[in-house]
C-alpha cells in the first residue's frame, strides 16, 4: 500500500501540471536556502551567539573542521601544487618565457585553483558529514526536542558549524596559498634570499586591489556556501528539510554553486 | 545535551587548541595581508618620476621600471595629459632614486611578446639626482611598430628605384646622353665635335686646321725659294764683280787699253765718256743688287712683303742682269779687241 502511494507520488510529480509549478516551487526553495543563509549571518554577528556558554560549542566545532583536515590537506595541497609549479616552469623554460611563469603561477594556483580545491576539500570532508549529521539529528527529532528543553537548535547545533564551515575554508585558503608561494619561490630560486626582492615585486604585481577583492569576497562566498548549503533545507522539496538519501544532489547543487562563483570571480579578474 | 554528541569522544584542551588554531588563523590573515601590501609598495617611502610618452598602450599600474635589468620602481597611475599625451607616473622608492640623475634616460619597448617594458639608463652616475616630480619624455622602441614603418620606407625606396630607372626618368636620360656623349668623343670628330656639338663647325674647325697646314707648308716652300734666290743673287753678283773688277777683269783691260801708251782717238773719247756713264750705271744696279740682297735677307722674318715684292725685285734684278749682259756685249761688240786681242797699229 505504501509502495503503490509512493509510485503514485512519483508519477503525480512527473504530471504536466506540476511541470509548470516546478520553476516556482524551485525558486521558493532557493528562497528558503537564502532566508536560512540571512539568519544564520544574522546569527553569526550578533553578539550573543559568542556567550561564554556557547564558546565550548564553537571550538569544538572549530576542531571539528579544521584539526582532522590539516595533515590530508597539506599533503595534497603540497602535491598538487608541487606538480603544477614543476609543469608550469618547465613549459615556460622550454619556450623561453620563463619571466611569465611567476606570473601565470599566481594567477592559477594562487587566486584560481588552490581556493576552489580547498571549498571542494571542506564541502567533501567536513560539511556534507556535518549536513548529514544535521539531517539525522532532524530525522530523529533531535533539534524539536532541543528546542522544546528551552535551546535555540540555530544557535546551538547549526551556527557552530557554519562558523566552523567558513573558518576551515578562509584558514585552508591561506595556508596553502603560504605554501603555494613559498613552494614556487624554493622552485625558482632555490634555497636562497637573494630572490626575495624580485619575487615579492612580482606577486606584488598579480595582487592588485581589484585581484585581491576578487580573491577575498570569492574565498567568503565559497566558504559560506559550502558552510551553509550542506545544512540549509532541500531546495528541490520547496524548503522541506534535508533527508538524507539526498545527499548526491545536495552535493551536486554545491558544485554547481561553487563553480558559478568561480565563473564570476573569472568574469571580474580577466573581462 | 546536544552540544555533546554520544559518538564524539571528547577533545582534550579544546579551547586552549581551538584558539591556538584561532590565533594562527589571525596570524596568517594579518601575515598574508602584510606581506601583500609590502608587495605592492605600501610601506615604501617614494619620490615621483613623470614620464611623458605619445602612446600608454599595454602599460599598467604595478608595471616595474628597470634600471640595469633590476626593477628600481613601479608605474603608479597612468593618466591622459591635457596635451593628449600619456602621463606615466613612476613611484621610486628613496632607496633606489640614486640610480636616476638628471643625465638619466628612459625608454619604453615592445617585445612581440608581453607588455612594453620601461627601463631607466644613466649614463653620468655623478651628475646631480633627479628631483622629485621631475617630467621625463619616454623615448619609444617598438618592435611591432617598426614593422609597418619599415615597409612603409622600404616600399619608399622601391618607388624611389623605380621612379630613377624608368624609361622617362633624369638619371636614364643623363646616362643615355653620357652615352651619346662617348659616342661622340670616340667618332671622328673627337672632344672638338663634343665641345662644339655643331657637326658644321666641327667640319669648319678640322678645315681650318688642314688648311692651316697647308698654308704653313706653303709658306715654308716660299722660304726656301726666297733662300735659294737669294745664293743665286749672290754667286751671280760674285760672278759679275769677278768679271768687272777682277785684274783680268773687264775694267782691267779696258783701262789698259784706254790708258794704254798706244792711246786712243778723238773717237774713242766720246766712248770712254759713253762709257764712264755706263759705269756708272752699272754702279747703280749694283748698289740696286746690294739693296736686293739685304731685302732677300729680310725675306726670311718677312715672308709675305718679300712675296709682293719678289716679283717686281726678280724682274728688276733680271733687268739689271740683262742691262749687264746687254752691257759687257756692248762692251765687247764695240771694243775692237774683244774678237781680236791684238790691236793692230797702223
Amino acid at each position: 500500500m505504501n509502495r503503490r502511494d509512493h509510485i503514485a507520488d512519483q508519477l503525480l510529480q512527473l504530471a504536466p501540471v506540476h511541470w509548470s509549478q516546478t520553476p516556482v516551487r524551485w525558486l521558493m526553495g532557493w528562497w528558503q536556502v537564502a532566508l536560512f543563509g540571512a539568519e544564520m549571518l544574522v546569527l553569526a554577528l550578533a553578539g550573543s551567539t559568542y556567550r561564554r556558554k556557547q564558546r565550548s560549542v564553537i571550538y569544538r566545532q572549530l576542531y571539528a573542521a579544521t584539526a582532522p583536515l590539516l595533515p590530508g590537506f597539506v599533503v595534497m595541497s603540497a602535491l598538487l601544487s608541487l606538480v603544477i609549479i614543476r609543469i608550469v616552469l618547465v613549459t615556460a623554460q622550454s619556450y623561453g618565457l620563463s619571466q611569465y611563469a611567476l606570473d601565470v603561477l599566481v594567477r592559477t594556483l594562487v587566486i584560481e585553483l588552490l581556493p576552489l580545491l580547498v571549498a571542494l576539500f571542506v564541502a567533501l570532508r567536513f560539511a556534507m558529514p556535518s549536513g548529514a549529521e544535521v539531517a539525522s539529528m532532524r530525522e530523529r527529532g533531535d533539534l524539536i526536542e532541543l528546542w522544546r528543553a528551552g535551546g535555540d537548535p540555530a544557535r546551538d547545533e547549526l551556527l557552530p558549524r557554519v562558523l566552523a564551515g567558513v573558518f576551515a575554508v578562509v584558514l585552508l585558503v591561506l595556508l596553502s596559498a603560504a605554501m603555494a608561494l613559498l613552494m614556487t619561490y624554493v622552485m625558482i630560486y632555490g634555497f636562497t634570499s637573494w630572490g626575495f626582492a624580485a619575487y615579492t615585486r612580482a606577486v606584488g604585481q598579480v595582487f592588485n586591489p581589484a585581484a585581491t577583492l576578487i580573491l577575498c569576497m570569492k574565498t567568503f562566498l565559497f566558504s559560506l556556501i559550502v558552510a551553509i548549503l550542506p545544512i540549509a533545507p532541500n531546495p528541490q522539496y520547496g524548503g522541506a528539510t534535508l533527508r538524507q538519501r539526498d545527499e548526491i544532489g545536495q552535493l551536486g547543487r554545491l558544485f554547481t554553486l561553487i563553480l558559478l562563483i568561480e565563473v564570476l570571480s573569472l568574469i571580474g579578474n580577466y573581462y | 545535551m546536544a552540544d555533546s554528541p554520544d559518538n564524539t569522544p571528547p577533545v582534550p584542551h579544546l579551547e586552549r587548541t581551538a584558539r591556538l588554531v584561532l590565533l594562527a588563523m589571525l596570524l596568517l590573515l594579518s601575515g598574508a595581508i602584510a606581506y601583500l601590501m609590502f608587495a605592492r609598495g605600501a610601506f615604501e617611502r617614494t619620490q615621483q618620476v613623470v614620464l611623458i610618452a605619445d602612446d600608454a598602450e599595454g602599460l599598467s599600474v604595478g608595471m616595474t621600471v628597470t634600471f640595469s635589468g633590476f626593477p628600481i620602481g613601479r608605474i603608479g597611475r597612468i593618466a591622459l595629459s591635457p596635451e593628449g599625451n600619456a602621463r606615466i607616473i613612476i613611484d621610486v622608492p628613496h632607496t633606489d632614486a640614486h640610480w636616476l640623475r638628471t643625465s638619466s634616460v628612459f625608454t619604453m619597448e615592445s617585445g612581440f611578446v608581453g607588455g612594453p617594458r620601461i627601463r631607466a639608463f644613466t649614463g653620468v652616475l655623478t651628475d646631480p639626482p633627479l628631483p622629485d616630480g621631475a617630467e621625463r619624455k619616454v623615448l619609444r622602441g617598438d618592435a611591432a611598430a617598426e614593422i609597418p614603418r619599415m615597409i612603409a620606407s622600404v616600399r619608399e625606396l622601391v618607388n624611389n628605384l623605380g621612379a630613377l630607372t624608368s624609361q622617362d626618368a633624369p638619371l636614364n636620360a643623363s646616362l643615355r646622353n653620357l652615352q651619346t656623349m662617348a659616342e661622340k668623343l670616340n667618332g671622328p670628330r673627337g672632344a672638338i665635335g663634343v665641345l662644339l656639338g655643331n657637326e658644321a663647325d666641327a667640319r669648319r674647325l678640322s678645315l681650318m686646321l688642314e688648311r692651316s697646314n697647308a698654308l704653313l707648308a706653303r709658306l715654308d716652300g716660299l722660304v726656301l725659294k726666297a733662300d735659294g734666290l737669294a745664293t743665286r743673287t749672290d754667286g751671280m753678283m760674285a760672278r759679275a764683280d769677278s768679271q768687272v773688277l777682277g785684274p783680268d777683269g773687264m775694267l782691267a783691260r779696258a783701262d789698259a787699253q784706254v790708258l794704254g801708251p798706244q792711246g786712243l782717238v778723238t773717237e774713242t773719247r766720246a766712248t770712254v765718256v759713253q762709257l764712264n756713264g755706263l759705269l756708272a750705271e752699272t754702279r747703280n744696279s749694283l748698289k740696286k743688287v746690294d739693296a736686293v740682297l739685304i731685302e732677300a735677307q729680310a725675306i726670311g722674318a718677312n715672308t709675305r712683303d718679300a712675296t709682293t715684292d719678289l716679283g717686281s725685285l726678280r724682274s728688276e734684278v733680271e733687268a739689271s742682269l740683262r742691262k749687264v749682259e746687254h752691257l759687257i756685249n756692248e762692251i765687247n761688240r764695240k771694243w775692237p779687241f774683244a774678237r781680236d786681242a791684238q790691236i793692230k797699229l797702223p
